[in-house]
């Protein structure tokens, strides 16, 4: 629908739209030949510039979502100290865990 | 491309210290305060070397800056000149002997105007600067841009 849709609160027309994003995209388009063109394609010359430092591989630099709770595990590290060991990885372990807490729970609700 | 060719005079600079004692940066300083002003001739300093048309390095270059002074070099599109500000890097100057030494610049660098002092006062700096001026504007005339 190319018409004008005019309510309470303004008014919508596609077509004035368009012509908006045009007009921007011809002023992006002049500021953009203003710029510098003496750059080569393909040389530290259009290389992100770290002063002077050559620019780490992506993977290097990646901040993880665990970065923002850090304070988190930084207060509770002698928790973790501790918790992270007996993450080992084998089944096993995590049965014999469970079964030591089931009868520990077991016991305590006998003895109580 | 070019807005005015009036812009073409305008010489962007972009200063590197390439471990210096900073005597020489305090005077780079001095020449840009209100009673030398190389700013209303269109002189500034930018903060990046892609925006710059001339490099200027003051100190001798220690092992840490060589590859940094080199990456910075390359950085910066053409035509381009490199304005070496006192005597420690056309020399060593008080550092030559030192263990840590990979300059003096131009042995990293092309380098194109030297301004000789340790340091040098800002009269000496203008008068490079006029001198990379021209020489930017041979450059230019060449077509290496
Ligand atoms: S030339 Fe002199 S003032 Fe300049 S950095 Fe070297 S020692 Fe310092």
């Amino acid at each position: 629908m190319i018409g004008t849709l005019t309510t309470g609160f303004g008014v919508w027309n596609p077509l004035v739209w368009l012509c908006v994003i045009a007009v921007a995209l011809l002023f992006s388009w002049i500021i953009w030949r203003c710029g510098e063109s003496d750059y080569d394609e393909d040389t530290e010359q259009t290389a992100s510039y770290l002063s002077g430092n050559a620019e780490p591989a992506k993977g290097a630099v990646h901040v993880r979502a665990g970065n923002m709770y850090w304070g988190f595990t930084a207060a509770l590290k002698s928790y973790y100290d501790k918790l992270i060991p007996l993450h080992s990885g084998i089944v096993n372990d995590y049965v014999s865990w469970f079964l030591i807490g089931v009868v520990v729970l077991f016991v305590a609700v006998i003895l109580l | 491309m070019k807005m005015t060719t009036s812009l073409n005079r305008s010489l962007w600079v972009f200063h590197f210290n390439s471990g210096s004692c900073n005597g020489c940066d305090i005077e780079i300083v001095a020449t840009l305060t209100p009673r030398y002003d190389p700013e209303r001739f269109g002189v500034k300093l930018v903060g990046s070397p892609r925006h710059a048309d001339v490099l200027l390095v003051t100190g001798p270059v220690t092992n840490q800056m060589a590859d940094r002074l080199r990456l910075v070099y390359a950085q910066m599109p053409g035509p381009k000149l490199v304005m070496v500000v006192g005597t420690c890097g056309q020399s060593g100057g008080v550092f030559s002997t030192s263990y840590n030494l990979a300059g003096p610049i131009d042995q990293i660098i092309p380098v194109d105007v030297y301004v000789p002092g340790c340091a040098p006062r800002p009269e000496a700096i203008i008068q490079g600067v006029v001198t990379a001026i021209a020489k930017l504007e041979r450059l230019q005339g060449d077509g290496e841009a």
